[in-house]
């Protein structure tokens, strides 16, 4: 078998521990069935595999490391939705895939399935470190300084079993990128990472601390300006070690790391964790230049090229189709080799469900992925998928592919792109049904040219404090909440992930959910009718001010 | 320890759990079997749903459920929850009407 373009190739250890651990898997569920562990004694271990009880059924949810599959992976979880859940999946804000309707019986045979392309579920769930994010455009983007997926690797494999870690006060999420751009939300994770070049060539990371969102949103803060490759694990271990020492056990909603470094100040961690580095032995930690090449070697590179025309044909088909100039203005990025263009691929039609996929639709994205991008395929934070290396002159193909299975909808970075967690519908923890009112936000705004004249704004939603749908990031931010058995919406605005990243502000009171619609519309007519040229939302917002937001928001006619 | 549920004015309890195969809603009837249908639940008062609550949650490996608990309901036939989660718990995602409990058999 061929190696894969844009992830690790598993060995023949990786799978040995696969089949292991799905050995044991059934075991604890047979015990479970036959009532010889409770469901006290059960929870944690299924939720170790990613396994968890919601509303209506299990929810099974598997890791996707850094967001990449490949196109054979991409299939598997097409069929896992046919054959064993509701013929859809829902891609989550962690870059992972959720199944909805599992039986606990299927869950082992689903665990076997998923081992056949080297995937699985483990530490999606629990108090460990989570599945370790990346950037979208990784290794592709023309703005990135260093590919982060290398490195993404080896945190995964260091991550994974941690045996120090695997009982942390509470999880614990690492993002990573490699463009001065921030398209992981770095400062909003428990550690964010960003890699840009050093000398001698080794890259060096930039990495904050106790960020995160929640029911207390906190900015992470700078520990490192600059660290070398060879300290980059003994420094995140020495980070994780302070944090499992001292960070609170006592209480749920205190527990993350941002609460410890908020309590003692960024000063006093940056200290302790000095301190640590000084008692430990760096020397068995050092990543050698020679482990980060063995695993660079395990990845495939693409063979970018192109005809010498790519981009005069790209331009051609553009002027001739507006439809398709919509699309590519709002759904490509630049690649770095000129004769290729990143596209992304839009989960968010106007009135559906942001982030879910049929499984004709994810073997569909199969296919395009083989016919046009290495057989590549990246899922994005914001519940998207990206095809990292199309070639100009196939664009137009692709997109007409993607029209085929409803795919192609052009407005990414836009109010449709909507970011939503599964809310009241499916989740146990919700307070309020995020979906629905991202449906008729989708549906009022789903004039695909109406939202480029709006321009840049992202809307984000969550049915509870938990804020899986980030909505403290959000331009505009919804989170749901229950008023004795209500559904209300609380408003934010000005709330950004990217550089420069700031939490929402809360305009006022939550509103009834049947009149929140209509006030976000308000809140878009405000800044249309007050824009200056060339202003985005986020512009106008800070020019004026929230109060003719606020206003807005909440008139009465 | 889980608080009592409060009790407007016409309304009572049934008791809800998930199955352990599954996962799915149940909701236990008069006859002591476990139902995905809330229309077959049991409707009691809260005396009733006390005694019944201790007798489910004591048998809930045997009858192969999980997270027995009680929720109130109005009081008409057949039952209504009163909150909107438990609306969805009994009747299925409302943004997928294909799966509405009621049409399955």
């Amino acid at each position: 078998m061929s190696i894969p373009v844009g992830h690790y190739q598993y060995d023949r250890i990786d799978r040995d521990f696969l089949q292991a651990r799905i050995a044991e898997f059934e075991g604890q569920v047979n015990r479970r069935l036959d009532g010889t562990l409770s469901e006290d004694e059960f929870k944690p271990l299924r939720l170790m595999n990613g396994l968890y009880l919601q509303l209506h059924a299990y929810m099974l949810r598997v890791a996707i490391p850094y967001g990449i599959l490949d196109s054979r992976q991409l299939r598997k979880l097409g069929e896992i939705a046919r054959r064993y859940d509701r013929d859809y999946g829902h891609f989550t804000t962690r870059q992972n895939i959720q199944f909805n309707w599992i039986r606990l019986e299927d869950t082992p045979a689903i665990l076997r399935e998923l081992a056949e392309v080297d995937m699985h579920a483990i530490q999606t769930s629990g108090n460990c470190i989570r599945n370790v994010t990346a950037d979208e455009y990784a290794g592709a983007a023309a703005d990135e300084l260093v590919d982060p997926r290398v490195h993404a690797e080896i945190l995964r494999q260091w991550s994974t079993l941690h045996p120090e870690f695997t009982f942390l006060p509470r999880k614990f999420k690492i993002a990573i990128s490699g463009s001065p751009n921030d398209r992981v939300a770095a400062r909003f994770h428990d550690i964010g990472i960003l890699a840009r070049p050093g000398e001698a060539g080794a890259p060096v990371f930039r990495i904050f601390v106790g960020g995160g969102l929640g029911r207390t949103p906190v900015i992470g803060e700078e520990l490192f300006d600059s660290v070398r490759e060879e300290h980059l694990l003994a420094t995140l271990e020495a980070i994780l070690r302070v944090y499992n020492a001292h960070g609170r056990r006592d209480n749920i909603y205190k527990a993350r790391i941002k609460i410890l470094v908020q309590a003692i100040g960024v000063e006093a961690y940056r200290e302790a964790v000095e301190a640590e580095l000084a008692q430990m032995d760096l020397e068995r930690y050092r990543l050698t230049p020679e482990a980060v090449a063995a695993i660079r070697a395990r990845f495939a590179v693409p063979l970018l090229e192109a005809p010498a025309d790519a981009d005069a044909v790209l331009a051609q088909q553009r002027r001739d189709d507006p439809l398709f100039d919509r699309w590519v203005r709002s759904n490509t990025h630049v690649h770095r080799d000129p004769g290729h263009i990143i596209a992304t691929i839009s989960l968010k039609p106007g009135g559906g469900i942001p982030g879910d996929a049929t499984s004709a639709q994810i073997a569909r994205l199969a296919d395009l992925a083989d016919a046009y991008s290495f057989g590549e395929i990246r899922i994005t934070h914001l519940q998207n998928v990206v095809l990292g290396h199309v070639r100009k002159d196939r664009l137009r193909d692709l997109w007409l592919g993607l029209a085929e299975v409803g795919l192609a909808e052009a407005n990414i970075g836009l109010i449709g792109d909507i970011v939503a967690c599964p809310g009241l519908d499916y989740c146990a923890l919700a307070n309020a049904r995020s979906i629905p009112i991202a449906q008729k936000l989708g549906a009022r705004f789903a004039d695909t040219a109406l939202q480029a004249e709006i321009g840049a704004l992202r809307i984000n939603i969550s049915g509870c404090i938990n804020a899986c749908g980030h909505h403290h990031a959000g331009h505009i931010g919804l989170l749901g909440v229950d008023k004795r058995g209500e559904e209300f919406f609380q408003l934010t605005v000005g709330g950004r992930a990217e550089n420069g990243a700031a939490i929402g502000t809360i305009l006022g009171a939550a509103l009834p959910e049947d009149e929140t619609v209509d006030a976000i519309a308000r809140l878009v007519d405000c800044y249309l009718g007050r824009r200056e040229s060339g202003e985005t939302f986020l512009d106008t917002l800070t020019r004026l001010g929230h109060e003719p937001f606020r206003e807005a928001a909440y008139e009465t006619v | 320890m889980k608080r009592p549920v409060r009790l407007e004015p016409g309304q009572k309890l049934v008791l809800t759990a998930n199955r352990l195969l599954d996962g799915r809603t149940v909701w236990w009837g008069a006859d002591g079997t476990w139902d995905s249908h809330i229309g077959r639940a049991a409707i009691l008062d809260a005396d009733e749903a006390e005694v019944a609550l201790l007798r489910a949650t004591e048998q809930a490996q045997r009858d192969g459920v999980v997270g027995v608990y009680d929720t109130a309901v109005q009081d008409v036939v057949p039952p209504e929850p009163v909150t909107v989660r438990e609306k969805i718990r009994a009747h299925g995602p409302t943004v997928h009407p294909e799966f509405a409990v009621e049409t399955e058999q």
